[in-house]
């Protein structure tokens, strides 16, 4: 029973090495946006602003690879804390499901959210 | 606690000494009163792990505020973007953008020694290399801090 419970808290084999590998894209990713909005376009940052970064491909590529890893890291963080809560069994497998249409809503959303800048 | 120093967990997670000497299982007590033994859930590690936590979920309410406010430009169009971005200029918002920077660098410099933790390296001295790269989180951060200076005085 104890053993169970430590199990279905660990979360699971795929979850814990998805939530390494977009921890690394979350690190190279970041560093780049941070540097290039934080620093370099402080101040400046404007609709015409975004527009010009995203008329190159390789800030569409850091953008949505930011926004699909941001989504899978923070989602599957707030279920690692969920499931040191009490989230065993149907209601773990229920909250995964949640959050699983929550995070493609989401990338959803901000992929409508940068279409008048993708298609200008 | 189950998690042990810092966050790590998963696959290469190994029992704490003791874990199983205390029962024939590995009980949820037995495990943390192994824990509390091998000096994991105290001190450093503890503070790491628990601030660790507590800068993810504000991170996790930040992405959807982020994704909400870039949605703007689509929502209400080009002139309430720029509005809204002069705004986020005023010198509140820079100092929350610091703090937000912040929050970003002690995640990922942290998560760095959690990976590196996960690969094997300095789990030993898993003290230092936290010193290590909280040192290099504040100088990243007094950079950030230094560009962001004229719009906060």
């Amino acid at each position: 029973m104890r053993q169970e419970v430590i199990q279905e808290r660990a979360g699971g084999m795929w979850p814990w090495l998805l939530q390494r590998v977009t921890a690394v894209i979350l690190l190279l990713g970041l560093a780049v946006h941070l540097f290039a909005l934080h620093i370099v376009n402080l101040g400046s940052l404007s609709y015409d602003n975004v527009a010009g970064r995203l008329s190159s491909m390789g800030f569409v590529v850091v953008d949505f690879a930011l926004l699909a890893a941001g989504l899978f890291h923070a989602l599957n963080g707030v279920r690692m804390v969920l499931l040191d809560y009490g989230f065993t069994g149907g209601r773990r497998t229920v909250l995964t499901i949640v959050l699983w249409i929550v995070g493609l809503g989401a990338f959803g959303y901000g992929t409508w959210a940068l279409w008048p800048w993708l298609t200008s | 606690m189950k998690r042990g120093v810092g966050g790590t967990s998963g696959p290469r997670h190994r029992e704490p000494r003791g874990a199983k000497e205390r029962g024939d299982r590995v009980t949820e007590k037995n495990r943390e009163t192994a824990n509390v033994g091998a000096g994991l859930w105290k001190g450093t590690g503890m503070w790491a792990w628990l601030l660790h936590r507590i800068s993810g979920l504000v991170l996790v309410v930040y992405l959807f505020a982020h994704i909400g406010i870039i949605s703007q430009g689509h929502v209400q169009g080009q002139a309430a973007f720029d509005r809204l971005f002069r705004t986020l200029e005023s010198p509140v918002f820079v100092l929350l953008d610091v703090a937000l920077v912040g929050a970003v660098l002690y995640h990922g410099f942290n998560g760095i020694r959690v990976l590196l933790m996960d690969i094997g390296v300095g789990i030993r001295g898993h003290k230092t290399v936290y010193y290590a790269v909280m040192g290099a989180g504040v100088f990243c951060l007094s950079l950030f801090a230094i560009a962001a200076l004229s719009f906060i005085i």
